[in-house]
Parts: structure tokens; C-alpha cells; sequence
């Protein structure tokens, strides 16, 4: 065994064509970036493989009067409807939720919401608070500093000192205002005396960095042409590739290799011309996210890992966690402009995000106000009403509610599961006829009870904001962009996939530095707590590099 | 490309305005133009919507309209589901529709870093109340 030192370290006679990275990252999204942006600096060589190319936000049609239209197409949040050589098909046929992604420098990023949430204290301990699924191997003190960093690499906008977080909570630019429809919104909070807070946005306020300031537009999750939002490409690749990091694009990981010792040695990967490639590397991290690094591990059998790799527990793909969401409309007479962005969110609240059993269940969810759409986004008719509830005068009726809404859209902790999991797929492959997979997903009875109280609740707190009627939709459809807990971090072999850095237990030269290391969901979006999980291992790596394990 | 012939607009109009009538104040679809330039500048925009428009129209044919149409949305989801976006994804295209409903659609509004918060008022109450996160007893962090 040898360590690893850095390339300019290396022994050359070992590698006289430089052709073995010092690590190697299968994913160029969010974790993927941040991991880079610290292993370059460490002075590593770094080759990222990444299944899809560099996107343009020029491309995007959102910001004009059509992009509602064209926005169901080639930006689909759903990998199924895109159909691009990138993306992987996905059986959603067990799935209560239908999976979202997108594949290309920058990842699922394209699309997010930017809702910026870390996870809280108590998430951390949940078996110890509440006596249901695991504690994690670390603490919220642990990862606060590596919060902040990730909040200054992705522009994150809000207002500091929320009471739902120990202080410091701090965000690096000014929040944005709230506007009518967040005014209209804290009002019925205030009433009831429920917490609510200025949102928090991973879209900076002002220029930061690549990242333009956000003009508002409102049409985030289907993709910024400004780029304003932060979408990894601008927050960490950009700059991880002007550093030395090599990042090959159209590169579709089939495979990570191991030696007769059972150490990783690269990853074999297909370029867009059907040709085969090794890519040698001492260290390999998977940040493919939560269902792309289940299957790669899975997909990675061989004699000595008949079950997949670094899979002995058996948990690899298991305890899937997405995070369906939970919307609460409550529709107003005046005309609250609620299309007008960030969209990202212009409040949220955590009033009911710690257990309580009176309720009934335990955990809790965050609420966030989100913008209403369009026309398109909120037509009864495409939705999947009947022809005389959907179309027609009634049509016309519900269409003035356009611009007169409040939706909270509450994401629920989803509790971890064995039974909902990743599996590889018999039949379904992507178009370099790589299996894909299978989604088992449904929603569980503390989940289910969680959801419904919470939408009560919310629809409360809109009707004391003056709301006229309220509706509901349990479980959004297409609203699984999560993908957490399917390789979970732990101290104990027997019962995780990895070490508290991220390491697996398996193979001491593999790392997972995605959404899979989650423990539990909490009721928060995740991106926050995976750009500090991926900061703090590459830190650990580098600080351990030395003593790291090496294939021969 | 020209998609569609008189013939065939002429169904398009008649199934267009069932879904989208002259009422409460707004017009129809084929008024608005919908059925004909609109729909010309959908299916540039959205090729893929073309082909599901004219099945929508070979199927209506000759038939009960209103009948056709919930046949198509009980029977056949794809070529409904086309025809209703291609149809209402022009109506909301016309300027006097988004007018009427008060839309002015993605407006840049960039934000006045001199602007005062507009929430400071109303965050006094939460403020007051304190801090509200929960402390794993483990660790002995508490609020
Ligand atoms: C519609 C939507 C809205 C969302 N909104 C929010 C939000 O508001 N807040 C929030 O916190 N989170 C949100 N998310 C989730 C957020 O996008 C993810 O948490 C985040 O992008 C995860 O980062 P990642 O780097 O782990 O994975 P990803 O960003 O998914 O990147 C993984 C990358 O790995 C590549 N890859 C996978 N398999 C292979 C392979 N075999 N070979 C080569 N490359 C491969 C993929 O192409 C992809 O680019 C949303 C997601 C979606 C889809």
C-alpha cells in the first residue's frame, strides 16, 4: 500500500504518463464541485466523469412570454419526459413519487428551487430524541463551519439570526424583500403566533462571484437564464477546471474497478461514441447523487463484492428518502403578484418542525412560500380535472386565482425505510445500455400522518392571512428531487455504508460525498447539508491524505 | 412548416372554444386567435404538439365535439393532454388575456440594495418569542 501524497509527489516510475489521477469524482453536480474545488487546491490531481456536458443558461427559454411552454420539454424536471442521451430512465412504477433530476455540468442545480435550509441540531439525534430510525455519526456543530463555507461558495441571500437555528446563523448576502405575497403570508402567521422567516436563497441578491445578481423573475426551478441562480457549473466548476481539475464531459460511468486486494483503482466509463475507457485513479468519490451512486455501487459487482460494491451490510440503495411535497393554496381577493420571484421562496417557517407526540407522529417539515407559476402552472385543465371542472367558464373562474395565491410547499422528513430503495433494473437500460433502475418508494404511516396534519395547519394559517378558500395537494407529483440515504453514513459497518468522513467501510480508498450519506431527511431541502458533508470530507481526506490507503 | 388546413382549423376552432369559451369576461380561444396564428406560433415553438393537435382533429371529425373531447381526455391522455396545452399555451400567450388577468409575466426587477427591508415590522413577534430549535441531549447544545 501506498499513500497518497499529490501527484507531484507521486513516484513517476509508477505512473510515467501521469495517466492515474489522485482522485477521481464521478458527478460534476453541487458535491461533486465543492469536493473539486478543495482537492485542486490541496495541490491533487483531479479527473471528474461526468455523464453530461456543459449547459448554457442562454439556452434557457424561461425569462420570455413562451417559456412556460417550452419549459415542460428539453428542462423537464423529470429525467423520463427529457429523454436526452445524459439522462438514465427510471421505473417510478413503485414509486409514490416521481423521481426528478438533471444530468449535465452542474447537476440537479439546473433545476433546483434553491430553497437554502441546513439541517437542525435535533436532526441529527433523532433516535436518541425521538426512538425512531438512527442518530447520525455527527453533530450540527460539527458541520456548522462547513455550512458557511458552502453558504459563501453558493451565494446563499437571507437574513441572518433565524431563532429556528443556534446562532450564528448567518448568510453571507442580504435577504430579498418578501414582497406582498410574503407580507400577506407572515400576517396569518403573526396571528396565530407562529414562527416565519425572510427566505433563505441559494441565488445571490447581488453579483457574487460567476453568479449574477437575481432580477426576480420568479422562474427558478425551471431553470435561470440569468444566472443568477446557483447552479454548480458557475458556483464550483468554473473556477475547480481554471484550477487544474479535469473534467470530462459525456462520460458515462458503468463501473468502478477494484484490485485483488479490493481496492478502488478508477472507473470505467463510456465516452458519447460508444467507446470504452479506464480511468486509473488512487481515490474515488462518488457524487452521482442518491439513486446515480446506489446504481453505480450496485452495478460495480465482481467476485469479491458479489452484492455490489462496499455493499457487506446489505444497505446500498436502501433507506431511500425523497422528500415528496406537500403543497397548501390558499387563494386571496387582492392580487398579490405571487408569480414575482425569488422562486426560491419568500418565506418560510419551521413553527412545527420539532417533534411533538400530542400530534400524533413524530418529526416534522418545513413550510415554504413559493411563487405561483404562470398561467400554464396553475390551469386546472392540465392538471388532471374533468372537462367540466377544468375547462370552460369554471376555467375562466379558477384562472383569476392567477397571481392570488399562496402555496406552501411542505416538505415533510421522510423516515428511513429499508423496504424503499434502489434496485438495478432487469430490463431498463440507458442508451449505452447500462442498466438503470427501479424506485420502491411509498410513503410511510408516520410520514403520511406528518403530511396531513401539517397541510391543516397550513391551510390555518392561510385562512387566518385572509384567504378565501384553501385547496390541497398531498403529494406533488414529480416533486422527488431528494435523494437521500441510499449509502448512509455510521460508525458501525454492520449497520452503514461509510465512516462519519464519508469513507466507505468496504473499500478504504472509495468515498461517498452525496445526498446518500443521510442518515435521516429531516424536513428540510437538502442541498445545504450535502455541499457541507462533501467540504468536510474533501478536508478530511486532504488533512489524512497521508495515511490514505492506495491501490498498489 | 404549415401544419394545418382550413378544413382542419375549422375543428380546431370548434374544440378550442369548448375548452375555452366566451365567458366572465375573458374570450374565447378562437377570438383570441388561439386556433390559428397562436397555434402557428405554439407549434414553432413546439413541434411536438403539431402531430397530437391533428390527431385531436382526425378523431373530433364528425363527431359530437363536446363527446370527442372527453372521449379523447378519458381514452387517449397523450393526444389530449396535447391538444389542451397547445391550445391553452397560446391562449395565455395573447397580450389582452394576460392583461385581463392582471399577468405581466417574468419582469426584471432587480433589487434596490438601498431599499429598506420590507418585513422589519412584522418580525418583531418572532424575534420576541425566541429561539425555538431543540437541543439533542446528547451533545448538551441548548438554545
Ligand atoms: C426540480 C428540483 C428542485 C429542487 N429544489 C431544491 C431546493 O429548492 N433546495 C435544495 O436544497 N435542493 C433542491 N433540489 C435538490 C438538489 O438539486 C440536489 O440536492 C443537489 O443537486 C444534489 O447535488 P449532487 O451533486 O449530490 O447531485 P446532482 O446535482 O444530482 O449531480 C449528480 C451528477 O452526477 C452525474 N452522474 C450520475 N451518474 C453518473 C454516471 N454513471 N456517470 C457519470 N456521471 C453521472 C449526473 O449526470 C449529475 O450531473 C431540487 C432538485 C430538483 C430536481
Amino acid at each position: 500500500m501506498i499513500a497518497l501524497v499529490s501527484h507531484k509527489g507521486m513516484n513517476r516510475a509508477e505512473d510515467p504518463d501521469g495517466t492515474i489521477a489522485d482522485v477521481l469524482i464521478v458527478g460534476a453536480g453541487p458535491a461533486g464541485g465543492m469536493a473539486a474545488k478543495h482537492l485542486v487546491a490541496a495541490g491533487l490531481s483531479v479527473v471528474c466523469l461526468e455523464q453530461g456536458d456543459w449547459e448554457s443558461s442562454d439556452r434557457l427559454p424561461t425569462g420570455r412570454p413562451e417559456g412556460e411552454l417550452m419549459a415542460r420539454q428539453r428542462w423537464h424536471w423529470s429525467p423520463n419526459q427529457r429523454e436526452r442521451e445524459a439522462d438514465y430512465p427510471i421505473d417510478e412504477s413503485e414509486s409514490d413519487v416521481g423521481i426528478t433530476m438533471y444530468n449535465a455540468v452542474g447537476g440537479s442545480t439546473w433545476l433546483w428551487g434553491a430553497h437554502w435550509h441546513r439541517l437542525t441540531p435535533s436532526d441529527f439525534a433523532v433516535r436518541s430524541l425521538d426512538g425512531v430510525a438512527d442518530d447520525w455519526p455527527i453533530t450540527y456543530a460539527e458541520l456548522e463551519p462547513f455550512y458557511e463555507e458552502a453558504e459563501l461558495a453558493m451565494g446563499v441571500s437571507g437574513l441572518s439570526g433565524d431563532p429556528a437555528y443556534p446562532a450564528p446563523h448567518r448568510h453571507p448576502l442580504p435577504p430579498f424583500p418578501i414582497g406582498k405575497a410574503g407580507r400577506k403570508a407572515a400576517e396569518g402567521m403573526n396571528r396565530l403566533g407562529w414562527h416565519w422567516w425572510p427566505g433563505s436563497n441559494g441565488i445571490p441578491s447581488r453579483p457574487h462571484g460567476h453568479l449574477a445578481a437575481c432580477v426576480r423573475l420568479g422562474v427558478c426551478s425551471k431553470g435561470c437564464p440569468e444566472g443568477a441562480k446557483a447552479v454548480a457549473d458557475k458556483a464550483y466548476w468554473i473556477d475547480a477546471t481554471a484550477s487544474g481539475a479535469r473534467l470530462i464531459t459525456g462520460a458515462r460511468v458503468r463501473e468502478i474497478t477494484t484490485d485483488s486486494a479490493g481496492l478502488a483503482t478508477g472507473a470505467i466509463w463510456i465516452d458519447r461514441s460508444g467507446e470504452e475507457h479506464h480511468q486509473r485513479a488512487r481515490v474515488v468519490i462518488l457524487c452521482a447523487n442518491g439513486i446515480g451512486t446506489a446504481r453505480l455501487l450496485l452495478l460495480s459487482k465482481s467476485a469479491r463484492f458479489p452484492d455490489g460494491l462496499a455493499n457487506s451490510s446489505g444497505l446500498v440503495g436502501r433507506n431511500f428518502m425523497p422528500h415528496p411535497i406537500s403543497v397548501a393554496v390558499g387563494v386571496f381577493d387582492e392580487q398579490l403578484e405571487s408569480w414575482i420571484g425569488p422562486g426560491g421562496i419568500a418565506i418560510y417557517s419551521m413553527q412545527f418542525y420539532e417533534t411533538d407526540r400530542l400530534r400524533g407522529f413524530v418529526r416534522g417539515a418545513k413550510w415554504s412560500l413559493s411563487t405561483g407559476g404562470g398561467p400554464l402552472s396553475i390551469h386546472p385543465g392540465l392538471g388532471r380535472a374533468s372537462l367540466e371542472r377544468g375547462w370552460g367558464a369554471a376555467a375562466h373562474q379558477k384562472m383569476r386565482r392567477l397571481g392570488h395565491s399562496l402555496s406552501w410547499a411542505i416538505c415533510g422528513e421522510t423516515l428511513p425505510d429499508p423496504e424503499n430503495r434502489i434496485t438495478l433494473h432487469d430490463e431498463l437500460s440507458d442508451c449505452d445500455g447500462v442498466p438503470s433502475v427501479k424506485v420502491h418508494f411509498r410513503v410511510g404511516e408516520n410520514d403520511r400522518a406528518l403530511r396531513d396534519w401539517h397541510i391543516e395547519r397550513a391551510r390555518e394559517s392561510l385562512v387566518a392571512a385572509g384567504a378565501v378558500e384553501t385547496l390541497s395537494i398531498p403529494v406533488l407529483p414529480n416533486s422527488g428531487g431528494h435523494m437521500l440515504g441510499t449509502a448512509r453514513m455510521g460508525n458501525d459497518p454492520a449497520t452503514s455504508v461509510t465512516d462519519r468522513w464519508g469513507r466507505t467501510h468496504d473499500v478504504p480508498n472509495l468515498y461517498i460525498f452525496d445526498g446518500s450519506l443521510f442518515v435521516t431527511s429531516g424536513g428540510v431541502n437538502p442541498t445545504a447539508t450535502i455541499c457541507a458533508l462533501a467540504a468536510r470530507g474533501a478536508r478530511h481526506l486532504i488533512a489524512a491524505r497521508r495515511d490514505q490507503k492506495v491501490a498498489a | 412548416m404549415n401544419w394545418f388546413k382550413e378544413d382542419d382549423r375549422a375543428v380546431i376552432r370548434a374544440l378550442a372554444d369548448i375548452l375555452i369559451p366566451d365567458a366572465e369576461g375573458m374570450p374565447s380561444a378562437s377570438a383570441a386567435g388561439a386556433a390559428d396564428e397562436l397555434l402557428d406560433r405554439v407549434v414553432q415553438l413546439r413541434a411536438d404538439l403539431a402531430p397530437r393537435v391533428l390527431a385531436a382533429v382526425r378523431f373530433a371529425r364528425g363527431k359530437d365535439h363536446r363527446a370527442a373531447l372527453e372521449e379523447l381526455r378519458t381514452h387517449d391522455s397523450e393526444t389530449w393532454q396535447g391538444f389542451c396545452l397547445a391550445i391553452a399555451g397560446g391562449y395565455y400567450l395573447f397580450d389582452d388575456v394576460r392583461a385581463l388577468l392582471g399577468y405581466t409575466g417574468p419582469e426584471r426587477r432587480p433589487v434596490d440594495p438601498e431599499a429598506a427591508p420590507d418585513f422589519t415590522d412584522l418580525l418583531a413577534p418572532v424575534l420576541a418569542r425566541g429561539p425555538i430549535w431543540r437541543a439533542p441531549r446528547t451533545t448538551g447544545e441548548a438554545p
